[in-house]
């Protein structure tokens, strides 16, 4: 247990890794990671504070997101796992929405 | 099943090229072209600058703080990475521009509503 824990401080300790944390590629999907996490600290809050254009809208974002992250060379998991996440929280949110306000109501907000 | 799909869309696809100029057949078949990932994903994000314009609309009360500033944070920094990357990427850099001035004015227009619902309890 501790042998796992010293290969991984070591890790962290290197060059390798203090290079990767200066690349464009690992500060981009840094900030991507804001936006579920903004819809999970949301999700705890008052549904009439969604706004299912921009819900629905980063619903897409993330599904294509998710199959860019993928396809880009080198393939980028960090990214793909931030959309993951974005596109199951914008899901919960829409729906939150859509039984807070109900499917009859007419129109966006 | 799926292969019958893909079949149809190849022969779609060779049909159109059949009357494209070459210069257009090159944009076509461009690997960040039209038919890739890598062109619908980043104009795609467009959608989101849209979404947070008409957003406008909605009152004050009804916004979320949480995710007009995680969209104003990404868009800035996205905004910064995309002109330190090579190449330049101007297109990634005006739509992240976009949408980190949308959430900085909704960011406004959220925090000047709670403060005048701080100043109105105070009286």
């Amino acid at each position: 247990m501790s042998r796992h824990a010293r290969k991984l401080f070591e890790h962290v300790k290197s060059k390798e890794f203090r290079q990767y944390l200066m690349r464009y590629h690992f500060w981009g999907p840094v900030a991507n990671w804001g936006i579920p996490i903004a819809a999970m600290a949301d999700m705890k809050k008052n549904p009439d504070i969604i706004s299912p254009r921009m819900t629905a809208a980063l619903c897409v974002y993330s599904a294509l997101f998710m199959r860019f992250a993928w396809m880009v060379q080198p393939r980028n998991h960090l990214l793909f796992a931030c959309h993951i996440t974005n596109e199951t929280c914008q899901l919960i949110q829409l729906g939150r929405y859509f039984s807070y306000s109900g499917v009859t109501k007419e129109g966006a907000a | 099943m799926t292969t019958a799909w893909r079949q149809a869309l190849v022969k779609l696809d060779s049909r159109l090229q059949s009357r494209m100029s070459d210069k257009l057949k090159e944009r076509w078949n461009h690997p960040a072209g039209l038919k890739t990932i890598h062109f619908w994903a980043p104009a795609f994000k467009w959608s989101l600058v849209v979404a947070g314009v008409s957003d406008y609309l909605r009152p004050p009360e009804k916004l979320s703080l949480n995710q007009s500033s995680s969209l104003m944070a990404t868009g800035l920094i996205w905004s910064r990475y995309s002109m330190v990357i090579t190449p330049k990427n101007w297109l990634l850099f005006s739509v992240n521009i976009c949408l980190g001035l949308t959430g900085a004015v909704q960011v406004a227009r959220i925090l000047r509503y709670q403060q005048s619902i701080k100043e109105t309890e105070k009286k």
